[in-house]
């Protein structure tokens, strides 16, 4: 009698939960909820809102409402900005792409080597690691030196193999890429450990399985490694992007956008325009827009991949 | 315990109040804090030098104490004192700013005009006049009103090594003096391969329009005039002087692009370069660590006249401003003046020149022992101040931070080869700063 009891109890339960135990959660992330309000969406709807506004000439007018003309403005090519936003705004998604591109298969492979037991192991991942403890402006300071005409190391080991030095700086084809290399060295070690913790995460059986069928190594690598790497593609994918769109200390001490803007990131030209008290509505307009690119880029990802998991599983 | 009387209680508590009356801090005067703000652009134990002459300040004026701040460099300084005063707080009383950053200052409230004080003084004609003209052309606005106080004042100048002059055959008493001299001289002094250049020009990185205001004077056209409105880019004598600038860069005589700033007086004191255009405020820095004979000369940077003289140079460096938003006191405004009086007295000067190579401002200075003396043993600290004879003013304008950066972009584009028609971007560079400038017409 007391299962039925239980039973009896259990199907007649759709009585609502007390107040107190729905709003639990809620009280518990209040206080995250309050502090990304008051530090991301409210700025966030502000900024959008005064992107939509000029400032006049006496700082004591109103700003007037201009709707979305600053907007087009940055897309002007006559206009003093827009001919400059339209570069940077190249400039930034080539450079970040190339980054990308460049440091998460290089992070992977790093990852695929160092995942086994051999001789040196902490000391080989640590060497590939340690950029990523070393500070932004202390690694672009090194690079900036190591890029120097005259006393540095780039040029020193060129001219010892009898070939010319470059000016890795103010050579306007060249600066946005000896940019991208620093970048390169600086996270390819960061994205490693992440590679690393997911690849332990795979069943060695899956590995021995495949084996079995007689898989080569590449067939293991597309058909099993990577696909059960998909969760830390993402995550990496999204991390390194917005990496890119962050760059600023290494503009600073690397020329400082470069020969005309050559190697200037939106950042860094946003940083540029706002000591101008009458450019805040275009400050805030290239804002929205970084944010928006990196929403864009972000939610797509995650759409992706998530379908290509489902399909997966 | 015997109990206390009333009475008694009574004279304990007094006891107890004018005790503690005696104790209490005599708070009638509280001294003024002036906050200085200060930027530092040299090499040099520039905060130990600022931080002696707050001392010297307050020990000479009791009740009154200096608070000197280091802020970065003129950028950093200005987007500090930007920040802080957009977000309602009070900012500096005093700040060592560049002379660019006047008119966005003057627009938005923030500063008071130091000819107010000096219209209070004794003898405020006299104390005017006694700067050198050239460096107060950036102090006025375009009604003859002098709002900033000069007190790290520079030019370019050329530093060059005499020692090499010596070894190809140049006499090394006499550096070029015109724009052809120099390309001559550069490209005897030059070692191939890169291995010694005669000429670097630091205009890579992101600034190079003060050089190129050198350039442009020379030639006979500066980029700005007393009307802060107007800004002469896409001039024909303008444009000349930048197609010079970028020749130099194309026949090797200087790296072309331009080098970095910062790496160019270390390449001249190494040997690297024979010659170089440098600021006067490095001066003291390069005779440290230089070990051959180091000449100075005037930047010949324009085509020859009659006398076979091309000079012309900007000045540069940072004046004083004063901060109030109308709620100081007589009393603080009284102290910060003489604060600024007594960084631009002849003494202190005088003394900031011997410590950094900067031109000491006042013409009195240079008849003080301190720098007799200095030129004595080192004439080359009076040649920016020679040099003067042929300064016109340094760039500013309305919008100076949107306009130079203009100027700034289309320059490092056409130096660095990236933009090969130099006309046609100083065309549109035209366009785009007038139609900024259009409404203050």
């Amino acid at each position: 009698m007391p299962l039925q009891h239980t039973i009896l109890d259990a199907s007649t339960r759709p009585r609502r939960k007390p107040l107190k135990t729905l709003l639990f959660p809620y009280v518990l992330i209040a206080p995250t909820l309050i502090l990304v309000f008051l530090f991301t969406l409210w700025p966030a709807a502000q900024s959008i809102v005064a992107s939509l506004y000029n400032s006049p000439r006496n700082v004591r007018d109103e700003p007037q409402f201009v709707g979305l003309e600053n907007y087009a403005d940055l897309f002007d090519p006559d206009h003093f900005l827009g001919a400059r936003f339209t570069r940077v705004l190249g400039n930034t998604i080539l450079f970040t792409v190339a980054t990308v591109a460049v440091s998460m298969p290089l992070a992977l492979t790093f990852a695929l080597l160092l995942n086994r037991r051999i001789r040196g192991l902490s000391l080989w991942r640590f060497s590939l690691f340690y950029p990523s403890l070393l500070p932004l402006i202390g690694a672009a300071n090194i690079f900036a030196f190591i890029y120097s005409d005259s006393v540095g190391l780039a040029n020193t080991v060129l001219r010892s193999l009898g070939l010319q030095g470059q000016n890795w700086v103010g050579n306007p084809d060249l600066v946005l890429w000896s940019v991208v290399v620093l970048n390169i060295w600086k996270q390819a070690g960061y994205f490693m450990i992440f590679y690393l913790a997911g690849l332990q995460g795979i069943a060695k059986e899956l590995y021995e399985a495949a084996d079995i069928e007689g898989a080569s190594g590449w067939q293991k690598l597309t058909y099993l490694t990577l696909p059960l790497l998909r969760r830390t593609t993402l995550f990496l994918l999204v991390i390194a992007f917005t990496f890119g769109f962050q760059t600023v200390e290494q503009l600073q001490v690397m020329g400082e956008g470069g020969p005309g803007d050559r190697s200037n990131l939106l950042l860094y030209f946003i940083m540029q325009i706002i000591p101008e008290r009458r450019n805040w509505g275009y400050v805030n307009a290239t804002t929205v827009l970084l944010v928006a690119i990196l929403l864009i880029f972000t939610v797509s990802n995650f759409i992706l991949f998530e379908r290509g998991g489902k399909e997966d599983d | 315990m015997r109990a206390v009387s009333r009475r008694q209680l009574c004279l304990m508590l007094a006891f107890v109040v004018v005790l503690s009356l005696g104790v209490l801090p005599v708070s009638a005067q509280e001294p003024i804090v002036i906050d200085f703000y200060y930027p530092t652009a040299v090499g040099g134990p520039i905060t130990e030098i600022l931080e002696g002459y707050a001392a010297q300040f307050e020990e000479a004026n009791p009740g009154i104490d200096i608070n000197p701040v280091y802020q970065g460099d003129y950028t950093q300084l200005r987007t500090t004192v930007q920040t802080e005063m957009r977000g309602g707080g009070t900012g500096p009383d005093v700040a060592v700013m560049l002379a660019t950053d006047l008119f966005s200052f003057v627009e938005e409230g923030y500063i008071i005009p130091a000819q107010d004080f000096i219209d209070q003084m004794e003898d405020g004609e006299a104390y005017v006049n006694d700067f050198f003209p050239a460096l107060l052309l950036n102090s006025y606005d375009e009604d003859g009103v002098i709002w900033s106080i000069p007190f790290q004042r520079s030019t370019p100048i050329l530093f060059y090594n005499k020692d090499q002059f010596a070894e190809v055959g140049l006499d090394p008493e006499d550096p070029p003096q015109n724009r052809d001299e120099l390309v001559e001289y550069a490209q005897q002094l030059a070692l191939p391969d890169g291995e010694r250049w005669g000429l670097m020009l630091p205009v890579a990185g992101g600034f190079p329009i003060w050089l190129f205001q050198s350039f442009a004077i020379a030639n006979g056209q500066n980029i700005v005039s007393d009307d802060p409105a107007v800004v002469t880019f896409n001039d024909p004598q303008v444009t000349e002087a930048l197609e010079f600038m970028v020749m130099l860069g194309d026949e090797g005589v200087s790296p072309a692009g331009g080098s970095a700033w910062g790496d160019t007086p270390t390449a001249f004191t190494s040997g690297q370069a024979s010659m170089i255009y440098h600021t006067t405020g490095s001066l003291t820095n390069i005779l440290n660590n230089a070990d051959f004979e180091v000449g100075v000369a005037y930047l010949p940077s324009g085509p020859a006249n009659d006398e076979g003289l091309g000079y012309g140079t900007p000045t540069g460096g940072g004046n004083m401003y004063i901060f109030d938003d109308g709620s100081k006191t007589p009393e603080e405004l009284d102290a910060i003046w003489r604060w600024i009086e007594f960084l631009s007295s002849p003494e202190i000067q005088a003394d900031w020149t011997v410590q950094t190579g900067y031109i000491a401002a006042r013409q009195s200075a240079w008849e003080t022992d301190t720098l007799v003396n200095l030129l004595a043993e080192h004439p080359q600290y009076g040649v920016a101040r020679d040099q003067l004879e042929y300064a016109d003013r340094e760039f500013s304008s309305y919008r100076a931070i949107d306009v130079q950066g203009i100027i700034n972009t289309t320059l490092s584009s056409v130096l660095s080869g990236s933009e090969t028609d130099a006309q046609a971007a100083l065309d549109s560079a035209q366009a785009q700063i007038d139609s900024l400038l259009e409404e203050y017409r």
